[in-house]
């Protein structure tokens, strides 16, 4: 054990704060879930790709600077730090590209991958169904082969950055005499095609973050499937624990959230009264902590070990940390919170942003049904 | 950067394991609580003979010269056993303060097993582990040959009693440094204690019917355990990092130790919780084990310092001068 950087990271970390302080925006960018706000998070991305910044645990080739987990924690770190945007193509660099990585053919990787680290192709997720959510198996869309194409119907919901975005990735029924985890394919489709059709969905804040897509008969090379024919579930759930692990809630996120909070109280609230400022201590901690675990977690990685339903902890425990860091900077905020411009409208987003944490990439209660099955090996329900 | 244990560290935590698994099963930690002693002789000399209760002393005086985080292990399979007696005064607290004092050959005692050791340092008005113990680290001295009357506690396996008169031998050492080994080690058997918690009421879940269908194939039930696991689970990284602090004496150490003593006292004591409830009628029972570690956590949850006191130590790290007493509460 040796919690102390090497001169490498070091320089690594140093390398990352010296090009983020010259080129993060001075001012916010507006929400990506807006029309402006999505085409210069847009621009952003494509200027973090020319600084090899966007997709650093990437390899080379494909646009990446081949580093670490521990590289990519220590950059996390820096980039939430500095202020920087969100990022706009994460469906795309921390859940399909891994996924790519790990099951495309050498074709897809190169068709996919280096537009997706310059964000010219911007990714939407595209598999929750009005009759399948927590029951993702209940998926009814249906992709049928017709010569070399897949043609797509049926209906999807809350894909997210679905409005913008120039793809969607999602799972099809593709032998319809299957059911539940069986038959499904994973399929990649142009959001701009004859047959797909786009419905914003207005989310808790007024923005359309997320959409339905409609598919009617819209037809995709045979090409676009993602892992084997009939292989999608499997293919879906590697995404998902990309997703629920490490790559899409990186522990950066939540220490430079709590440092804002630590911040906030120093600002704004009552020194005296001990037992808040003790609850922000305490969500500083859990905020640290999920950082130890997570380095944890990637040296383990690093070692050669895999994770798996584990990644459902780490899901649980960030997404109810980020409530509890934005509900103690309301609390300290106090009447000023309700505020939606001005310096507390930030908290105020986050907040309601937080919220859809715990429900977001598998409810937790879904997690926690997993962590019960599959790490304490509990018998099944029926 | 590195957060994993080395081959070492994790052989000597199963060589422990395994000699405690073999030699004190459960039953024989009740009959430590049924005859009074709250202490096991036999488990005493198995761990001095594998090196373990001189192992943070250097090799001069008979011990391994590990550092807490090749020992932070050690602790917690420790706590996994509930085992008895003042290992982590002894061990964590007690040798390594004496090593380099007018005292350091009461440390080789301590280290061969032939002299047991309790602390006084935690603020406490009753003393642990006496009269296994026959001498006490006190802030300012070692204190031997003391009268005791003897005070019921909750865990049958850490005796208690009031201490008067006796000899003091004063002894100058790191008081500070000793306070927060003791809650570092501390942590770390909570660990062990919760997870064995979670070990027993999984065992538990699995085997109890109701309903015609085992309780753990039940929503609420998964729930509540899987909240017991995540506590547990978040609090493991705090605990082992503390330990590397301690062994690098980071300048962060202070911090370090009471965010780990605060974390796995909160664990331990949700997962007491979590767990007696999936026993349902069965862990308010004094028959089954599960109350014997429940017990535990509730005793080590405030020794060197409890969560709340731990916490206001971290807060007057984190958040400076403008924390109110934030400077003596660090000291």
């Amino acid at each position: 054990m040796d919690l102390t950087e090497t001169a490498d990271e070091a320089a690594f970390r140093q390398e990352a704060r010296n090009w983020l302080a010259n080129h993060v925006p001075t001012e916010p960018l507006p929400s990506f879930d807006t029309e402006a706000g999505f085409q210069r998070h847009r621009e952003w991305e494509q200027l973090l790709y020319e600084g090899r910044w966007s997709a650093v645990s990437w390899p080379e080739e494909y646009g990446g600077r081949g580093a670490d987990y521990i590289k990519w924690l220590i950059f996390e770190e820096e980039y939430y730090r500095s202020n920087a945007p969100g990022r706009v193509n994460q469906n795309g660099i921390f859940l399909l590209g891994p996924t790519i990585m790990e099951v495309g053919t050498e074709e897809q990787k190169h068709r996919f991958l280096p537009a997706m680290a310059s964000s010219e192709i911007i990714w939407a997720q595209a598999w929750s169904e009005p009759n399948a959510g927590s029951d993702l198996a209940a998926i009814g869309s249906r992709a049928t082969r017709d010569g070399d194409d897949w043609v797509l119907s049926g209906q999807k919901i809350w894909a997210s950055r679905a409005v913008w975005a120039d793809w969607c990735f999602g799972i099809f029924r593709t032998d319809p005499e299957s059911s539940r985890h069986r038959g499904l394919t994973f399929i990649l489709c142009p959001l701009d095609l004859p047959g797909v059709t786009v419905r914003p969905i207005a989310q808790l804040d007024g923005d359309t973050g997320f959409a339905e897509i409609f598919f009617d008969e819209a037809r995709v090379p045979f090409e676009n499937a993602l892992g084997e024919t009939g292989g999608g579930w499997q293919v879906a759930m590697k995404t998902a624990s990309f997703e629920r692990g490490v790559s899409l809630r990186s522990p950066a996120r939540f220490s430079a959230a709590a440092d804002r909070l630590l911040a906030l109280w120093h600002e704004r609230a009552d020194p005296s009264d001990t037992a808040l400022a003790d609850r922000v201590t305490q969500a500083w901690m859990d905020a640290e902590g999920y950082r130890l675990h997570t380095y944890r977690t990637v040296t383990h990685m690093l070692d050669g070990h895999r994770i798996g339903a584990e990644a459902s902890m780490n899901k649980i425990f960030w997404s109810e940390l980020d409530v509890r860091i934005h509900e103690l900077a309301l609390e300290i905020l106090g009447p000023d919170a309700e505020s939606l411009d001005g310096p507390e409208a930030r908290w105020l987003d986050g907040f309601l942003f937080s919220l859809s944490g715990p429900i977001y990439a598998g409810t937790n209660e879904i997690q926690r049904n997993i962590i019960a099955d599959r790490v304490l090996e509990l018998p099944r329900g029926t | 950067m590195r957060f994993s244990f080395t081959d070492d560290q994790l052989m000597l935590a199963d060589v422990v394991r395994n000699l405690l698994t073999k030699r004190f099963p459960a039953g024989e930690l009740r009959a430590t609580w049924d005859d009074g002693t709250g202490h096991s002789p036999q488990l005493w000399d198995s761990l001095g003979g594998v090196g373990v209760l001189g192992m943070l002393l250097p090799e001069s005086a008979g011990g391994m010269n590990l550092t807490m985080a090749d020992a932070v292990l050690v602790f917690e399979q420790l706590g996994y056993a509930a085992a008895p007696g003042p290992v982590l005064e002894t061990i964590a607290v007690a040798a390594p303060a004496l090593v380099g004092t007018s005292s350091s050959e009461l440390a080789s005692e301590l280290a061969a097993g032939s002299t047991l050791a309790t602390t006084a340092i935690d603020g406490g008005r009753y003393v642990a582990h006496v009269p296994a113990a026959s001498v006490v680290l006190m802030p300012d001295g070692v204190l031997r040959d003391f009268d005791v009357e003897p005070v019921e506690g909750i865990d049958g396996g850490r005796r208690l009693a009031r201490v008067s008169g006796g000899a003091l031998t004063p002894i100058n050492y790191d008081t500070t440094a000793a306070y927060d080994r003791g809650a570092v080690a501390t942590a770390a058997y909570l660990l062990g204690v919760s997870q064995r918690m979670i070990d027993i009421a999984t065992a538990y879940a699995r085997e109890r019917e109701q309903f015609g269908k085992p309780i753990g194939s039940f929503q609420a039930v998964k729930h509540l355990l899987a909240d017991a696991l995540l506590q547990l689970e978040f609090a493991r990284p705090v605990v082992y990092s503390a330990a590397w602090y301690v062994a690098v004496d980071d300048v962060d150490v202070v911090r370090r130790v009471s965010m780990a003593k605060c974390r796995a006292s909160d664990a331990a004591y949700q997962i007491s919780r979590i767990t007696m409830q999936v026993l349902g009628a069965i862990g308010y029972t004094w028959e089954a084990d599960l109350h014997m570690w429940m017990k535990k956590a509730w005793a080590l949850q405030r020794a060197y310092g409890d969560s709340t006191h731990h916490r206001r130590r971290v807060s007057a790290a984190t958040l400076g001068s403008r924390y109110p007493d934030g400077a003596s509460r660090i000291a």
